[in-house]
């Protein structure tokens, strides 16, 4: 968010959120992920469009995600998580959510984690399984039945 | 909307609703089945999609009451220390349930028996195992027979799923160690079946199989009974069960989606609406004649609610496993600590069936194990975790409890306004036992397999996939809801085929169970249908 101006126009879901909000949010996003470890911060990450998007699929978040950020909680993003741990735990989960769900939905971020999305690799049953050639069953068959007989006990 | 007396009213389009309208349609009945819930495509689901995670945990959540969607009634679980999970739709909470297909085992079956503990059932492994069959040839189930956890039978009819590299190495160490693990039977299809496709392996199981790969009766056995006849209501809300004077069902009052009031007239009504659901129906259609609900003459109607209390423990390993691909229903499964051992402090056991551990967004909120990380040390968490995971599952033996019940509530109603269900329900001491011996277990199981850290969820709250036991079949009718072939003792016009009817819980999934009892009690409604009380 810190990266890209945001383009604010009434009716979408960044007008109501505001910009003190949204800068509110890149201040926690950055505290909760920052850049490190060749991995981007969430703040530049988690971009209008990002928000968007989350907000579009998630429109449940929206009215906890207004609470978790008001200005009321301060500048510090260590304090407000806090207060919102103690007292507001739906509003904490809603800021996390929405902050984790932008980052992790980026494609930069997945291409860094060696992540690709959920990829379709159709089973071929005509594969022989690798724990039959390695016997790992032979043991189990070779101690027999492990039921326990109602009849005998 | 046709008034014409059914020969059977179902009512639940899920798991043995299906199964009992596929049987008894092919017999030549005339079926009607009262869904509230409605058909979903396959293009609905969001597996495929970049916001898969995120309706995974609202739109596609397992909670009716996360979920809030007009056709769920909600469940007050304010007293429960499980939350239910179901999903009303035509194929039922199998729309959203992994596909793990492991049977019930003999001792199952006789715990009070073996074990002095609850009851024993009113039939025997043996005399389900030819349902089980039929139904796993409906079903399409993967798997490799021999398995020396059960007694001999028929192998499974498609060859087993690949177990992926995470439950190799658990494979490895249990041979190592010399503990029973074998490939986990599952109702995903491991090659073309059917008219449906194989497995591709996505791991989103549990939002919806975008394959048609993962079985669940709209699939199954509604085509096949609407080929034959059967006529299935959507978005029919059943307010209760009527009664005549002869003291047999008449039908059912029901709602359509504008909420005009309608009845079904039938000869027999068949509850297929799970543990929850057919208590509330049967506690709704309270009357004069039955002051205390519908078929409580024995004041059992309601309770010994189980819901399998589950654990998950999964290890962390360096190698990176893409544990977010396979499916979701287990790739193996243990049986090493099942029976009882009374020197262990408790009795009966757990399965263990391993699982994927899910998409980056579950690495970093993790729904089962595992503690969230911020700052520089997340990006360290996430490398460690997401996709070196496997996680083992634990579903431990719930034994019932009269009062582990559901009830009506006085404050919440579903969107009709019709009485929400109300649960009380606590763990019991035996199970916080069996899950701290099976967690234990499960670690050293993790370790041995080479995991460098195991993170542990002791009691999942949101884990309650199973529902059973509030309607239970037995033979005497002081104590018991159901007779041996899942009739109503009081109304001999009315079957429960759902989980309701479960004596015990047993320790593993129990789908495959609640649709072979089902296909039992079908056969024998058809081999008897001549000796059938009818209202006239």
């Amino acid at each position: 968010m810190n990266a890209e101006p945001v383009e604010i126009t009434p009716g979408d879901s960044m007008f109501e959120l505001g910009r003190d909000r949204i800068a509110t949010l890149a201040s926690v996003a950055d505290y909760l992920i920052p850049a490190a470890h060749g991995m981007p911060s969430a703040g530049e990450v988690v971009t209008a469009a990002q928000l968007r998007f989350v907000l579009r699929t998630r429109p449940d978040l929206f009215d906890p995600l207004i609470a978790a950020l008001r200005y009321e909680l301060g500048d510090d993003p260590s304090v407000r998580l806090a207060a919102l741990a103690a007292h507001e735990p739906e509003a904490e989960a809603a800021l996390q959510m929405v902050i984790v769900a932008g980052y992790y939905t980026d494609a930069g971020v997945r291409s860094r984690l060696g992540y690709q999305g959920q990829v379709a690799k159709p089973v071929n049953a005509r594969d022989y399984p690798t724990y039959l050639e390695e016997g790992l069953l032979d043991k189990v068959i070779e101690r027999g039945p492990i039921w326990r007989n109602p009849t005998t006990g | 909307m046709s008034t014409e007396p059914a020969d059977v009213l179902i009512i639940g389009a899920g798991a043995s609703g299906g199964v009992v309208a596929r049987r008894l349609a092919e017999a030549g009945y005339s079926v009607v089945c009262l869904e509230q819930g409605r058909w979903h495509d396959r293009s609905e689901y969001r597996g495929t999609e970049l916001d898969w995670e995120l309706t995974a945990r609202k739109q596609w959540s397992g909670s009716p009451n996360v979920r809030g969607l007009p056709e769920d009634y909600p469940v007050d679980d304010m007293d429960s220390d499980l939350s239910p999970l179901m999903f009303a739709g035509v194929g039922g909470s199998m729309l959203l349930f992994a596909g793990a297909w492991p049977r019930m085992l003999p001792s199952d079956f006789r715990v009070r028996s073996l074990d002095g503990v609850a009851d024993d059932w009113p039939l025997t492994y043996e005399e389900l195992r030819p349902f089980y069959e039929r139904n796993d040839r409906h079903i399409g189930v993967s798997g490799l027979g021999g398995d020396p956890a059960y007694p001999p039978g028929e192998d499974p009819p498609l060859p087993p799923l690949p177990i992926g590299p995470g439950a190799l190495k658990v494979a490895r160490a249990h041979d190592r160690l010399g503990w029973h693990w074998w490939p986990e039977p599952n109702a995903i299809l491991s090659t073309p079946y059917e008219g449906r496709h194989q497995c591709v392996q996505r791991g989103t199981c549990m939002q919806g199989c975008n394959e048609g790969a993962k079985a669940s009766t709209d699939l199954t056995h509604w085509p096949h009974a609407i080929a034959n006849g059967a006529r299935l209501l959507t978005g029919a809300r059943v307010l209760r069960i009527e009664t005549n004077s002869q003291g047999l069902a008449t039908g059912a009052l029901w709602l359509d989606e504008d909420g005009r009031e309608h009845f079904q007239p039938a000869n027999v009504v068949v509850l297929a609406a799970n543990a929850i659901g057919t208590a509330r129906l049967l506690l709704l259609s309270a009357s004069n004649a039955h002051p205390d609900g519908l078929a409580n003459s024995s004041g059992t109607v309601g309770t010994r609610l189980m819901m399998h209390p589950f654990a998950s423990v999964t290890g962390l390993f360096n190698d990176n496993l893409e544990s977010w691909q396979g499916h979701f229903g287990c790739s193996i499964e243990s049986f090493q600590f099942y029976e009882t051992d009374q020197r262990r402090g408790f009795v009966r056991g757990a399965k263990w069936g391993l699982a994927p551990t899910g998409g980056p967004i579950n690495a970093a909120l993790p729904s089962r194990a595992g503690k969230q990380a911020w700052g520089p040390d997340h990006h360290i968490q996430m490398r460690a975790r997401f996709g070196h995971g496997a996680s083992w599952g634990l579903f431990g033996e719930d034994l019932p409890d009269p009062s582990n019940r559901v009830g009506l509530s006085s404050t919440i109603t579903d969107s009709s306004g019709i009485p929400a269900p109300e649960l009380h329900y606590k763990v019991s001491e035996n199970s916080r036992k069996l899950l701290d011996f099976h967690i234990d277990k499960a670690s050293e199981s993790l370790l041995a397999a080479g995991a460098h850290t195991i993170e542990v969820d002791r009691l999942m709250q949101y884990s309650g996939w199973h529902l059973l036991g509030t309607a239970r079949m037995g033979e005497d009718p002081t104590t018991s809801v159901l007779n041996r072939w899942n009739r109503s003792h009081d109304v001999a016009n009315l079957y429960v085929v759902d989980g309701s009817c479960f004596v015990t819980s047993g320790g593993v999934n129990p789908t495959s169970t609640i649709c072979a009892v089902a296909l039992r009690a079908a056969d024998h409604m058809v081999n008897t249908r001549f000796d059938q009380q009818v209202p006239r």
